[in-house]
């Protein structure tokens, strides 16, 4: 995770937070520079469309910073952070259910299919970016997260992408430690299933892994 | 070997938050059960694999939201200056409520004063009227009387004026002409005397310097004679050291040439056949 300026700042940011938790605005203003993209990642990742993730990034960027002044310890915030991330994610989560809206992402493909009908769409055509190798891998690889429970998505997202450690995953989705890690295992072997029913290996993803 | 990791202890190892103990245990079993290991490494190619999955690129938005708090209409600066003129414009009341105001208004006159006033009124004389004519003359008049006296006036100060510097200048003419004699006799004396003093400085000052130079000569010169004589002396002494070292040295050389003849005619006197032997050659 870490490598560029704006990881090596996210990781020496307490003097930043300490001073939006006393209500530097300035600060603020910094710490939603800081993290924007990674909160937007997050949720990204987890529904895997735009617009939800502003939503959700937006959201907890306003809860942010409302709240920051009432967060204890400066160590903690990327936790707390995300916690914030998490609760916007299911909250959403929970309306989308309601409304029965379903996005063409979450649309299996059929019985004997090996991709989904929407994909064959002229969209890829249309666009040359999704011609790319690593822009299809990745939406093939969101498309196997997406197939997760949302229990083992969260922390499959937080661990992999996010780079955060079990301990912080379990206060950020304020569960216990082992819960954390056995979601992990769980996630992983799940993925691992996913992959293997789809036909991706490495072979075929042309990857050295 | 009973130990089994479970879920969560092969995850934390797999992800090295593992500590060394609870590690070496881990490698241990997998030592043991090699398709274990075989399971988790699958797991982990799963998980480098889902790493490959790029990162959205987005923009934080610059201007992310008010502060959230209602501005209160009493905080707001238009509030307090209109507060603050209508607190001076009540103290001015309630100063003039206890000095004593008095507000008056008379012939397009507005007058307030926080203490009595004592008006003083214009007092307008009312006078018979004058035709213009008469004022114009009353002017003239006024003007060519003032004109009268201000050339009489200007005509004496003149004259005056003349005389005084007249007598200015005839005074001071004649103790410039007595100060200029006493100047010319005075510095001619003083010349003289100047010139003579000089003179006589100079004159001494040429003796003294002679007389010194002489003095400093005689001393010189017989500073000179001592240490060309202590010179001599020394030289001479030193040349006689030599001529008797010299001396001294042939001596010896003699005595020394002189005992090796000795020794080697001793030599042949006492070796006879070596002479032989000389003679055959």
């Amino acid at each position: 995770m870490a490598g560029t300026l704006l990881d090596i700042a996210m990781m020496h940011s307490d003097a930043l937070i300490t001073r939006a938790r006393e209500g530097d605005k300035n600060a603020q203003g910094k710490l939603v520079q800081l993290w924007y993209k990674r909160i937007y990642n997050f949720a990204y990742k987890f529904f895997f469309d735009h617009d939800l993730a502003m939503e959700v990034s937006q959201k907890t960027f306003i809860s942010m910073y409302r709240n920051i002044e009432g967060l204890q310890e400066v160590t903690r915030f990327r936790s707390w952070l995300y916690t914030i991330a998490v609760n916007y994610c299911r909250e959403e989560l929970r309306k989308r259910k309601a409304s029965r809206a379903v996005s063409l992402h979450e649309l299996k493909p059929g019985e004997g299919e090996t991709s989904y009908g929407w994909e064959v769409s002229g969209n890829k055509q249309e666009n040359p970016e999704r011609q790319l190798r690593q822009s299809e891998l990745s939406e093939l690889l969101q498309q196997c997260l997406l197939e997760l429970s949302e229990e083992q998505r969260e922390v499959v997202i937080m661990k992999e992408y996010e780079g955060l450690k079990f301990r912080e995953i379990a206060e950020a989705l304020q569960i216990s430690e082992n819960t954390v890690k056995s979601r992990m295992y769980y996630g992983l072997d799940g993925l691992k299933k996913i992959l293997e029913r789809r036909n991706i290996t490495k072979e075929t993803i042309g990857y050295e892994l | 070997m009973n130990y089994k990791p479970d879920e969560g202890t092969l995850m934390a190892y797999l992800y090295g938050e593992l500590d060394a103990k609870e590690a070496a245990q881990v490698e241990a079993y997998f030592n043991q059960y090699p398709e274990e290991r075989i399971r988790v490494s699958q797991l982990a190619t799963v998980g480098k694999l889902f790493r490959l999955m790029e990162d959205q690129e987005v923009i934080a938005p610059p201007v992310f939201m008010g502060d959230g708090h209602v501005s209160r209409f009493w905080k707001s600066g238009t509030f307090k200056t209109i507060l603050s003129i209508a607190a001076s414009f009540l103290f001015l009341l309630v100063a003039a409520r206890l000095i004593g105001p008095d507000i008056t208004y008379s012939g397009g006159e507005l007058r307030i004063s926080f203490n009595k006033s004592q008006v003083k009124e214009s007092v307008v004389q009312e006078s018979s009227p004058l035709t213009s004519e008469e004022v114009q003359q009353m002017i003239n008049e006024s003007l060519v009387r003032n004109n009268e006296i201000i050339s009489s006036e200007w005509e004496n100060n003149n004259l005056a004026l003349r005389a005084s510097l007249e007598k200015n200048f005839a005074s001071n003419s004649a103790k410039i002409d007595e100060l200029m004699k006493v100047t010319s006799q005075a510095s001619q004396d003083q010349i003289r005397s100047f010139v003579a003093g000089l003179q006589q400085e100079n004159l001494q000052l040429m003796k003294d310097y002679l007389k010194l130079s002489t003095d400093d000569q005689k001393t010189y010169v017989e500073a000179l004679l001592v240490d060309f004589s202590k010179y001599l002396q020394e030289q001479r002494k030193q040349d006689l050291q030599l001529f008797q070292t010299r001396m001294s040295s042939i001596e010896k050389n003699t005595d020394q040439f002189k005992q090796e003849t000795e020794q080697i005619l001793a030599s042949i006197i006492s070796n006879p056949e070596s002479i032989k032997k000389v003679n055959n050659y």
